[in-house]
């Protein structure tokens, strides 16, 4: 009982603040998104409204678009960047520290930084008309503002390949130098003491990584803002509109985008939690 | 041979990806009018960071240091107690607790928001100093959590026990010997949280309902505005702080601190 | 010889010398040889040079008449088990051992069988489907064994097998490696620390004293006949007495000993190891006195002096019960034991 209490003491604070503001965050948009809150005509026609909207749906697609490719590329270039850190190579050091000092930067900062480098008067395309490709801005290629997103997924991919590689390295530090010698003495090529060695060990580490940047690129709202097109826009620019919409019929609507987004993050939390929570049973893959 | 040569052209590559993007901006802070096609600005002036440093941008930096500082001190406050619990105790409904604790991590971060301001409007707290710091607390909290939780796994307790066999009251057993024990973890942990905290965008537009501008606010103004001058010069004093302190900190960091205190 | 060393040199940038300064040694087929050295002596070194997981400064690593230098670890035909069990934890138990056959691109059915068999051999058969966490130290190494063995390499390393294991299961596992090692003929370099793990085991001890190659022997002639002070003193070897050679005898201060190999006339340091002391009740060939007597466990250590000069003897504990500091025992030193340190 006494042990109890101290727990309690402990986590009371903590637990108490963060599951009533997610808890309350989350049950008012889902008590407003069914016209619950004011009584209006409670039911779900804030979700059939959005459901049917060619916007919303177009929104989606582009914001599910925007989070896999972003997420592979990054899982990827993060995978062979953690394979290429943990060799010696002059200069190593170097660029560990660089991949640090870029979790540091704010998203919009590197999304600022990425408009002015591939805009169509950005810093290629001057480089294009130095190089005497192109004559004018117009022709350089639309990568900024553009319906494939191209500015927005080259940002993310910068912001989360030294995420992702960094997660890679924690975990290659505790698997230890050993294993990839271990199986190169049993006469596993290098390619195969990577293939059927580290990456399966690495895998669960990956995905749980890749699971929280599919997420924060889903989610996000300055890195669209700062490099998207006007429509369709990516999903979280939708919604905050709809929410900021002076005809406040809309607001419903926006919640329901909101819980939508949230039953989504239901699925990545699933995923995450059963790949970094210490599960009870014993799994049998 | 031929293999380290490779790495090391990856490594060139990585290393000047890395950096590419934080170039212009630099270069239009400096920049007195840089026209399409010139390749690097024709005149150099020091106007746009004298925008930069004016009164209105210098206490929005104020006005964000101070929110990630509060920030993180509170997490630190009641982060810490919570992460002990979770990191050297089994519980019934412990499991439920870190799921909570992960909804913020993983949830995009949209779909919070817009709750968050619903409630915050009914508590009378938006378009406060103190309601954002609250709302920058629901991904920092956390996230200290699980941080000090890790942390806390890896502390032997029989080093207190040790300690008030030798008398030591609770309190200096914790000033001095439970506390320098987690303090690396709980520094870097901070460090992270500040930076959480430090780059909220959405959040912080939505709760302090345009009366609270943080730097990212008034940076993406200049931005709309099509300021690219003064733009370039406040992206780079809002990156500066935490590239200062992660480089104060970067030798004490290990692979398995970093490892714990990732998010994106 | 299956296993040759020639002039092996490897250095460490920063480190005044060079860890391994040039060694020289060979492994006969079929044999067990133990590499036997203090922490610190650069074994494990020599283990990753032949396992080619490092790379010599110069000097060859010769194997079946093969030179392996240049070559990947994969290549080699060279097997090594480490300290540390290290099963791959995403494997079950035969998804390890089959490890390396798979590699190889063996067909499945045959994996399976001659896992099947290693398993059994490792006293592990049935366990197949286990997950390494679900397997004992003693099975995760003797896992780690069937790994190696299961490939039938032309050289198996073995790297301290058995340092991770608890004293009771060490013996176990010390008998299923001479075992398995003389039932499949593999040539065999083992590391080790423990000079009496080295004696239990090898069939020819090679010391490794700071990079360099003491002495390689049999146990028995390593033990009886060291060729330097440093190599008895690493065998638990204290009795030193220097003295003159007087054509078939020893003159030791005022004792006489006689000698089975005296060698050439002069100068000498003799070496007699302490077990090989004999302590008689009533008059012997010499007189000494007691100065203590500590139990170690299975033997007592008897310090004396012998007309002035230490001497340790081993003996049973009930043949050391008797004897009290200041008593005067008589003394025998065969002439077979003691042993003449060459130069």
């Amino acid at each position: 009982m006494r042990e109890r209490t101290r727990l309690l003491l402990l986590l009371g604070p903590a637990v108490a603040l963060v599951g009533g503001l997610v808890l309350g965050a989350l049950g008012l948009a889902l008590l407003r998104s069914l016209r619950l809150l004011p009584l209006e005509e409670p039911g779900l026609s804030a979700y059939a409204s959005v459901l049917a909207s060619p916007g919303v749906l177009a929104s989606l697609a582009l914001s599910f678009w925007i989070a896999t490719v972003s997420t592979l590329i990054a899982a990827g270039l993060a995978l062979a960047a953690a394979m290429l850190l943990r060799q010696a190579f002059p200069g190593r050091r170097l660029v560990a520290v660089l991949v640090q000092l870029n979790l540091t930067i704010p998203h919009v900062v590197g999304a600022i930084g990425i408009l002015y480098l591939i805009s169509q008067s950005g810093s290629f395309a001057r480089l294009a008309h130095a190089a005497g490709l192109i004559a004018a801005p117009g022709e350089f290629p639309a990568l900024t503002h553009d319906p494939w997103a191209i500015g927005i997924i080259l940002t993310y991919v910068w912001k989360e390949v030294p995420f992702i590689t960094l997660i890679l390295l924690a975990k290659l530090q505790t698997l230890g130098p050993d294993l990839g010698p271990v199986a190169r003495s049993l006469g596993a090529t290098r390619w195969q003491a990577f293939r059927f060695v580290l990456l399966p060990q690495l895998l669960p580490a990956l995905a749980a990584g890749a699971a929280l940047v599919f997420a924060f690129a889903f989610g996000a709202y300055e890195v669209p803002l700062v490099l998207g097109a006007h429509a369709p826009e990516a999903l979280p620019l939708r919604a905050w509109r709809s929410f900021t919409d002076v005809d406040l019929a809309a607001r419903p609507e926006a919640f329901a985008i909101s819980i939508l987004i949230a039953a989504l993050g239901a699925g990545l939390l699933a995923l995450h939690a059963r790949l970094i929570l210490p599960r009870r049973g014993r799994d049998a893959g | 041979m031929r293999a380290e040569r490779l790495r090391l052209l990856a490594g060139l590559a990585l290393a000047l990806a890395l950096v590419l993007p934080l170039l212009p901006l630099a270069l239009w802070s400096l920049a007195h009018g840089w026209r399409f096609p010139d390749l690097l600005p024709q005149a150099w002036s020091l106007r746009a960071w004298g925008v930069a440093s004016s009164a209105g941008v210098l206490g929005s930096l104020g006005l964000t240091l101070g929110i990630a500082a509060a920030t993180t001190a509170l997490a630190a406050l009641v982060g810490l107690p919570a992460g002990r619990a979770l990191g050297l105790h089994d519980f019934p409904g412990k499991r439920a607790v870190l799921l909570l604790l992960l909804v913020p991590a993983v949830l995009p971060g949209i779909a919070l928001v817009l709750g968050l301001h619903d409630l915050f409007l009914r508590l009378g707290l938006t378009g406060s100093t103190h309601g954002v710091i609250l709302a920058h607390l629901v991904p920092v909290l956390p996230y200290m959590v699980l941080v000090m939780a890790s942390v806390f796994a890896g502390f032997d307790t029989r080093i207190e026990a040790q300690a008030r066999s030798l008398g030591a009251g609770p309190v200096r057993c914790f000033l001095q010997v439970t506390l320098p024990a987690v303090l690396p973890g709980l520094l870097t942990g901070a460090l992270f949280a500040f930076l959480v905290s430090w780059s909220q965008y959405l959040l912080t537009l939505a709760i302090g309902g345009g009366r609270v501008q943080t730097l990212p606010l008034v940076l993406y103004a200049y931005v709309a505005a099509g300021r690219n001058d003064v733009a370039g010069a406040i992206a780079v004093l809002y990156a500066l702080p935490g590239i200062l302190l992660l480089l104060g900190f970067i030798g004490r960091i290990t692979g398995r601190d970093l490892g714990r205190v990732l998010r994106p | 010889m299956t296993l040759e060393l020639r002039n092996l040199r490897k250095a460490w940038p920063g480190a005044g010398q060079p860890t391994i300064p040039g060694l020289d040694l060979a492994v006969a087929a079929g044999s067990l040889t133990v590499l036997l050295g203090p922490s610190g002596s650069g074994k494990t070194t020599v283990m990753k040079l032949i396992a080619g997981h490092l790379a010599p400064d110069s000097g060859e690593v010769i194997l079946k008449g093969r030179t392996l230098t240049g070559l990947p670890p994969e290549r080699r035909g060279v097997a090594m088990v480490f300290q540390d069990p290290l099963l791959f934890p995403h494997l079950t138990l035969a998804g390890n051992v089959g490890f390396g056959l798979k590699m190889r691109g063996e067909p499945a059915a045959r994996i399976e069988a001659e896992v099947a068999a290693m398993l059994a051999r490792v006293q592990l058969a049935g366990l197949g489907a286990r997950r390494p966490d679900q397997l004992s130290g003693g099975q995760q190494q003797r896992a780690a064994l069937a790994r190696a063995l299961v490939l039938r390499p032309d050289l198996l390393l073995l790297d301290e097998p058995l340092a991770s294991l608890d004293a009771g299961l060490r013996d176990e596992m010390r008998a299923l490696i001479r075992g398995l090692q003389r039932e499949t003929g593999v040539t065999t370099l083992m590391v080790t620390h423990d000079q009496s793990e080295a004696v239990v085991m090898a069939d020819r001890i090679a010391l490794l004293l700071d990079g360099q190659l003491a002495q390689a022997a049999a146990p028995a002639e390593i033990l009886r006949r060291p060729e330097t002070e440093a190599v008895a003193r690493f065998f638990g070897g204290v009795n030193f007495l220097d003295g003159v050679v007087e054509g078939a005898g020893f003159r030791w201060g005022p004792v006489r000993l006689a000698l089975d190999r005296p060698g050439p006339p002069g100068p000498a340091r003799l070496t007699i190891r302490p077990e090989a002391v004999l302590l008689h009740p009533g008059p012997g060939q010499l007189a000494a006195k007691v100065r203590g007597v500590t139990l170690l466990g299975t033997q007592s250590r008897v310090e004396l002096a012998l007309a002035g000069e230490p001497l340790t003897a081993l003996l049973q504990p009930a043949a050391a019960e008797a004897l009290r500091p200041g008593d005067t025992v008589a003394v025998t030193l065969p002439p077979a034991a003691l042993w003449r340190l060459p130069g």
